[in-house]
């Protein structure tokens, strides 16, 4: 269930929309903060609480990458490996995170700390390679900075 | 007119359709896969792609719509290749499993890749593997068949509106989800089954048993279960019905069903059916010959007719069996035993309620097209939940919403919730007050027209402010008054009325309030009901007051008309209704009893008490397909052919007339031939050749089918007002019965629970439907489960005045609490075991709504 | 250097600030525009020639037009903010640095098109830009230049930032619109077009980031002085964000027309260390690539596409002799796989097959007649999806095989990449 606040955050955008159904995105980003993923338990919150069928408010989080269907991490690194970072290294980045936190793509670090989502273009071209570590952007990364980046987020 | 080329061929058309639409209607095939004529357009297939000249790019026939001198083309080599390009792709994840897939037959990725290509396949790399599913009931999942054409969510979505399933991930990862679970709202219509192409969702009744090309026959028909009447298609190999298919194009369910309609048909073939007559001997039933049982029931009736006259004798008819079953049996009970003590369980509700509503407003005034309710703007529903009891109606009311109409509602319907009704939730037993309200206020703003004087002069005088509404019913003055503007604004008004009105105390009066409404909002009504042929009963003239064709059997010029052509005398005094044949059989007035295809001892309320009257009889006939619990109480049991083993006709609610056609062939009698035999017996010759002669005599006897024949029927000309002569439309002065009920404050309440998945106990015997809905529940709220400290599963003695049961317990979040919801449909488990009631003094329905329950938890 | 329309005061720490913007001129076109009728606004975006900048160059009083034509309302007013092609990082700035300049844009057009409301569809990566959006928008509801009754002109223009959540395909305006109203992003079927059944049913406009954000300038200098900036065909100002293998990679306000090659060697100071160009892709990945020859061409709407390519959202992605194209092809593909809706069968299946060649020959197990599989694979896509996300898909594939295929037939026949080992 949701905390009173999540529900209220929820009708704050409701009314951003002429119905109900269009604040299905937005609610379910509150859902994902709310649960740390997007637990069945999630679905039926956001189903309910806009009058969405469940199958439906399932079929449309699936849809989209940003969703998660799997537990996190305490901190989500989504590090870009499109064509511009990918040139610039951005593979190199993804075998340091794997020996460096034992984190493989579309995982979890074994002691929970980060989780790992290999992006496309994430907008960050002119500065690759690139990631976000939950909301922040890191820029111009290199195997040296990487690991003090990450060092913030523990 | 827009005129169009296609291959060199000048089509006109009288407005804009799709490409593809004009081609069929040309006679032109463009292959198709994700196009269904049921469903939106899509165009995500690609396979009708054609070309269209002043076009740079190919188009999908399926979405493009004509214009006006539009040349297209539908078969050059180009666009033979693009085709096979197109279902190359849909192959390389497709299995190769044609020799074991059940679909393969009727498989449309199979025809067309036999049409086209690809000759052999190229794709080296992994094919996508997922396992089948057999996690639903009723229907089994292939999904590495699956070509993702979305037929199937784009029908649980639109036409069915259930939304339980959807394309869950996207890309190539797409798949289909979750069908079962209930978690996630499936009605277990199996409509996706039917759009589905390819093998990926089929039934699981079938599994491996048949081939598509292995069905010999197929029969169209007409579903038993509800009174919708949807037009079935049965289809048989080796006199076993292996699928029953909604039909295309029908003017009833145009290619839809529901769960009962689909998967219920099993009960035809069950080990459980009766094969021979059973004779009472020395208290335990023993198989006897057909002679054997026959002279004996025409001699036991004739001896009581003797010793005790015919009023001793009465007999039950059956909403289940056809209109000449009915007809014979009331014409035997008339004229054969000579008592009008002759009923149905359609006087529990629809019987006395229709004739109420056409007291006021004329014969036929409940005879209104189902298909019409999508086209109205308005829906007003009230008494029970029209997607569960009919609920290929509930589909046209969902269509209604999704086409933009108002969805009204007083109560709260779980079918009806995803499509935002406007809902009045007024307290227990306020109801009333509240329909006064609306009244009042619509009368205020529409005033009266003058057209209907008895009607008028009932609720001129009507005045409950919307002030004493929200005071005494708890619903706010404005939600109640953008209601009535809804209502007072409806250009096409109808009303959906359902059983538990006309079952509640005071339920006559508030038809007159309801009926009130639908006068000053000027709309059609609508009554749900819910065995396939109440309405046919009733217009054979199983009533104990009304002969075939609603002629009074009081009127003497009546009863002397139809005893000439019966050649019989007919009493003109009234026979015993379904309650009153009860009470005589418990106190002994009634010695004998004839029960034609109902389980009278479920389906009528306080069944306990009605299981004792009919053990108070001296001898019990009870006719049946399956030894059901009135059958067992029974001196001689008959067993008759069910549905789908004979012919005849149902007349549904729309007062529609349907052939029931056979479709499987089996050892045994029809109901209407084994009273022909039993009246031969006794001495009075019936000497039909088959249900159509039945229909013959029906056509000229009752003037509401007068002149009609099968093949009338089956071409059409079977809608209400029939060719007949016209009715009679007297108007007599409306009485009320306004007797009310008071909640006290903390108490539970018995509520008739009317479950999608089941129709009466016949659907207890197809297998199916019991492994969706397997047993009796008694569904509480959470907060009455909260408040008794009981968990899903629980085991509770439910206990009423009437009786008690144990049943395990279910929990509905969203319940009311003051409700134990239990449904009437297990045998021994009925909710009629609990159900005490008193009689509406006008529609002479028994008032179920006032039935104190308590529960308790049985410790183990 | 000509002066910035667009990416102006950007390099002020505080520009995203409704003072900062109001002191370099900003919010002075709107009472302006609010003053004039909305015809009057829609001519002079005419007289400008200004085309969207969301990669199909499709006129925008055109579709203003339209949508004003329609007798439906409210009408909506959507800015594309998905920015969703890789290579692409030129909305961004003005989000995040400019987002009173979007505005004030988003405010001038709904008056022009008569729409009451407006969303910003942005995409679920810009978590800042988010933040940095709503405060903003905050800020010019505080000051009147939103909400009821604008400036006291008697006109109502709300707008709220919607979040999309990571799919490409949102980009695509039909698509867009299911993902505002609810619905996953899957392209609908035109006609009808967003103009009359948009958003909600109603009429819709949808426009992108830098598409609006042209509308003060505009505004204040008027059609005629603003369509003297860039090519006759294609006037105004023009992001190029440029990246991969140069030696200064990022966002260039240029007029539009500006020569890829001077991009490339005179504003982003040429190849990194000296070393040789391989290949460009001039307008964001779902552009055919060209090889170094094709460079000198003037890029705009016109003459790209003369020239095999397209200008796209201006998203150059400069190559070194370092890359290997059979890997930047295959990695292409994945993007395309990982982001087809998979609404329709060619896209759906094609991308995946084509991927799964791609990665094939790039590992080393390529096999003889793979090449002929990849175009005839592709061929059967192109002009058969549903929308143009699976022709860029397979677009992308002809045209390397097309400029590179001596480097596909040597992974092939070496069973390795020569570039990378
Ligand atoms: C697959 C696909 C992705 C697109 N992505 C974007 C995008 O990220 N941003 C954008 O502004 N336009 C994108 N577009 C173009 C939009 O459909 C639309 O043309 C544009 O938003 C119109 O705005 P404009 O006229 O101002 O350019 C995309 C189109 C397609 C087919
Ligand atoms: S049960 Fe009723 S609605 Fe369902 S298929 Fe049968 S007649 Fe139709
Ligand atoms: S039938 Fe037209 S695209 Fe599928």
């Amino acid at each position: 269930m949701f905390s009173s606040a999540a529900i209220q955050e929820i009708e704050d955008i409701r009314a951003k929309y002429p119905n109900a159904r269009a604040a299905l995105l937005p609610a379910i980003y509150v859902a994902q903060r709310e649960f740390g993923w997007l637990p069945p338990e999630a679905y039926e919150a956001v189903a309910d609480l806009l009058n969405v069928p469940k199958a439906t408010v399932r079929g449309v989080a699936t849809f989209y990458a940003m969703y998660k269907q799997k537990p996190m991490g305490r901190h989500l690194i989504q590090l870009c490996t499109n064509v511009s970072c990918m040139i610039l290294g951005a593979e190199r980045l993804v075998d340091l995170l794997k020996s460096a936190y034992g984190v493989e793509p579309g995982g979890v670090s074994p002691d929970g700390r980060f989780s790992l989502v290999i992006m496309e273009c994430i907008g960050a071209c002119g500065t690759a390679p690139a990631m976000l570590v939950n909301d922040d952007f890191h820029e111009n990364l290199t195997e040296k900075n990487l690991q003090e980046i990450l060092e913030k987020y523990k | 007119m827009i005129t169009v080329t296609i291959n060199d061929k000048e089509i006109k058309l009288e407005k804009a359709v799709t490409v593809l639409e004009a081609a069929r209607s040309a006679g032109i095939t463009i292959p198709t896969l994700c196009y269904h004529e049921q469903l939106e357009r899509y165009g995500g297939c690609r396979l009708c792609l054609v070309e269209v000249e002043k076009m740079p790019r190919l188009q999908t026939a399926c979405t493009l719509m004509v214009a006006d001198g539009m040349v297209v083309r539908t078969e050059t080599e180009q666009i033979a290749d693009v085709r096979r390009g197109i279902l190359e792709f849909l192959l390389i994840n497709h299995p190769l499993d044609c020799p074991y897939c059940d679909k393969a037959g009727e498989c449309t990725l199979q025809d067309l890749v036999e049409k086209y290509g690809p000759g052999k396949g190229r794709f080296k790399e992994k094919k996508r593997k997922v396992p089948e599913s057999l996690q639903d009931p009723v229907i089994v999942r292939n999904m590495e068949r699956c070509i993702m054409c979305t037929r199937c969510v784009r029908m649980c979505e639109g036409p069915q509106g259930a939304s339980a399933i959807a394309v869950i991930n996207r890309g190539g990862h797409s798949h289909i989800e979750p069908f079962s679970g209930g978690r996630f709202d499936c009605e277990y219509c199996g409509n996706c089954v039917s759009v589905c192409p390819v093998g990926a969702i089929m039934s699981r009744l079938h599994r491996h048993s048949y081939r598509p090309w292995q069905v010999k026959e197929q029969y169209e028909t007409v579903c038993p279960y509800c009174g919708v009447g949807c037009t079935v298609i049965t289809q048989v190999r080796d006199d076993v019905i292996k699928r029953v298919i909604p039909k295309l194009g029908s003017s009833v369910n145009n290619g839809m069903l529901c769960s009962r309609g689909r998967f219920g048909y099993e009960f035809v073939g069950d080990n459980d059916r009766l094969t021979t007559p059973l004779i009472r001997k020395n208290g335990v039933l023993a198989e006897a010959t057909w002679e054997e049982a026959i002279t004996l029931v025409a001699k036991k009736l004739s001896e009581i007719k003797i010793a005790s006259g015919s009023e001793a004798i009465a007999g039950i008819a059956s909403p289940r069996c056809t209109n000449e079953d009915n007809y014979v049996f009331q014409k035997f009970m008339r004229a054969v035993i000579g008592s009008n003590n002759i009923d149905t369980t359609a006087r529990t509700g629809y019987a006395g309620a229709q004739s109420f509503i056409e007291n006021i407003f004329g014969q036929g005034a409940t005879a209104n097209i189902i298909s019409g309710l999508a086209n109205s703007d308005t829906v007003m529903v009230i008494g029970g939940d029209p997607t569960t009891v009919n609920p290929i109606l509930g589909l046209q009311i969902r269509a209604c919403a999704r086409r933009g109409g108002n969805v009204l509602t007083i109560g709260d319907f779980a079918g009806l919730s995803k499509f935002s009704p406007k809902k009045l939730l007024p307290g227990k037993y306020t109801e009333t007050i509240l329909l006064e309200a609306i009244v009042t206020a619509l009368r205020e703003k529409k005033g009266l027209s003058g057209s209907n004087g008895p009607l008028e002069s009932k609720i001129k005088d009507i005045s409950v402010t919307a002030a004493d509404a929200a005071a005494k019913c708890g619903v706010p003055e404005q939600q109640l008054s953008a209601f009535v503007d809804l209502l007072a604004g409806a250009a096409t008004y109808s009303l959906v009325i359902g059983k538990e009105i006309v079952q509640s105390t005071g339920g006559s009066y508030k038809l007159l309030l309801l009926a009130a409404i639908n006068y000053l909002a000027n709309g059609r009504i609508y009554m749900l009901t819910e065995k396939a042929n109440e309405q046919g009963a009733l217009d054979m003239g199983c009533a104990p007051d009304l002969l075939p064709g609603y002629r009074p059997v009081a009127f003497p010029e009546f009863a002397k008309k139809y005893g000439a052509q019966w050649h019989a005398e007919i009493s003109e005094k009234p026979g015993l209704n379904l309650f009153a044949m009860i009470d005589a059989a418990e106190n002994g007035s009634l010695k004998a009893m004839y029960v034609m295809g109902e389980n009278a001892v479920c389906n009528i309320p306080n069944s306990g008490r009605v299981e004792k009257a009919l053990k108070n009889l001296d001898f019990l006939v009870v006719q049946d397909i399956f030894l059901t619990e009135t059958a067992k109480l029974a001196d001689v049991v008959l067993p008759a052919l069910a549905w789908a083993e004979k012919g005849g006709t149902f007349t549904n609610m729309e007062r529609r007339i349907q052939l029931v056609r056979k479709s499987v062939q089996r050892e045994g009698l029809e109901d209407w031939k084994i009273i022909a035999e039993i009246a031969k017996n006794m001495g009075y010759g019936m000497e039909y050749v088959s249900s159509e002669g039945v229909f013959h005599e029906i056509a000229k006897v009752s003037p509401l089918y007068r002149d009609l024949t099968y093949e009338d029927i089956g071409k059409g000309e079977n809608i209400y007002p029939y060719k007949g002569e016209p009715l009679r439309d007297v108007k007599e002065d409306i009485q009320v019965d306004t007797a009310s009920a008071v909640a006290s404050a903390g108490k539970l309440y018995l509520q008739i629970e009317r479950p999608l998945f089941h129709s009466g106990t016949l659907s207890t015997r197809a297998a199916s439907l019991r492994n969706i809905y397997p047993q009796a529940v008694a569904r509480i709220s959470s907060a009455t489960a909260k408040a008794l400290s009981l968990t899903e599963g629980d085991v509770v003695n439910v206990r009423t005045k009437a009786g008690s049961l144990s049943l395990f317990v279910a929990i509905d979040k969203d319940g009311d609490s003051s409700a134990v919801a239990i449904s009437n449909n297990f045998e021994r488990k009925g909710a009629f075991r609990l159900a005490d009631y008193a009689l509406d003094q006008v529609t002479k329905a028994p008032c179920i709504d006032a039935v104190e329950i308590s529960i308790e938890k049985v410790t183990a | 250097m000509m002066e910035t329309v667009l990416l102006k005061n950007i390099e002020n720490p505080n520009s995203a600030d409704i003072a900062e913007y109001k002191k370099v001129g900003g919010y002075r076109s709107i009472g302006k525009a609010l003053g004039m009728e909305p015809q009057k606004v829609i001519d002079e975006v005419k007289r400008a020639g200004l085309r969207g900048r969301g990669g199909a160059g499709f006129p925008v009083a055109m579709k203003w037009t339209f949508a004003s034509a329609d007798p439906k309302f409210p009408k909506y007013l959507l800015c594309n903010a998905d920015e969703g092609e890789p290579g692409t990082f030129k909305d961004r700035p003005i989000l995040e640095k400019n987002p009173h300049l979007l505005i004030e844009g988003m405010v001038i057009s709904g008056h022009a098109l008569k729409a009451e409301y407006g969303y910003i569809y942005l995409r679920g990566e810009y978590p800042a830009a988010k933040h940095i959006l709503n405060a903003a928008i905050k800020q010019a509801y505080d000051n009147n230049l939103l909400g009821e009754n604008i400036l006291g002109k008697g006109i109502t223009f709300h707008l709220a930032v919607h979040q999309g959540a990571g799919a490409y395909i949102c980009g695509e305006e039909t698509a867009l619109i299911e993902s505002l109203e609810g619905d996953k992003g899957q392209p609908r079927i035109k006609p009808p077009f967003p103009v009359n059944v948009g958003v909600f049913s109603k009429p819709t406009v949808v426009n992108n980031v830098e598409t609006l954000s042209n509308l003060p300038y505009i505004i204040e200098v008027g059609g005629e002085a603003y369509a003297k900036i860039g090519t006759p065909d294609c006037p105004g100002p023009k992001i190029f964000c440029v990246s991969g293998h140069v030696e200064k990679p990022g966002v260039y306000e240029l007029p539009m027309g500006t020569k890829l090659k001077d991009i490339i060697y005179t504003h982003c100071g040429g190849i990194r260390g000296g070393k040789k160009l391989k290949a460009v892709i001039p307008g964001g990945i779902s552009t055919p690539v060209l090889p170094p020859e094709k460079i000198d061409c003037a890029m705009d709407f016109v003459n790209m596409p003369k020239n095999g390519s397209m200008l796209g959202s201006g998203a150059v992605i400069v190559m070194d002799e370092t890359v290997c194209l059979v890997k930047v092809c295959y990695r292409a593909l994945k993007f395309f796989e990982h982001e087809s809706c998979g609404k329709c069968t060619p896209c759906r299946e094609g991308t995946g097959w084509l991927r799964s060649i791609l990665g094939r020959i790039e590992n080393g197990e390529g096999a003889d007649g793979d090449i002929e599989a990849l175009l005839t694979i592709s061929a059967n896509m192109l002009g058969k999806t549903f929308c143009p996300l699976g022709d860029g898909a397979a677009s992308v594939v002809q045209n390397f095989i097309k400029h590179f295929r001596p480097e596909f037939e040597e992974h092939i026949k070496a069973k390795k990449c020569a570039v990378s080992g």
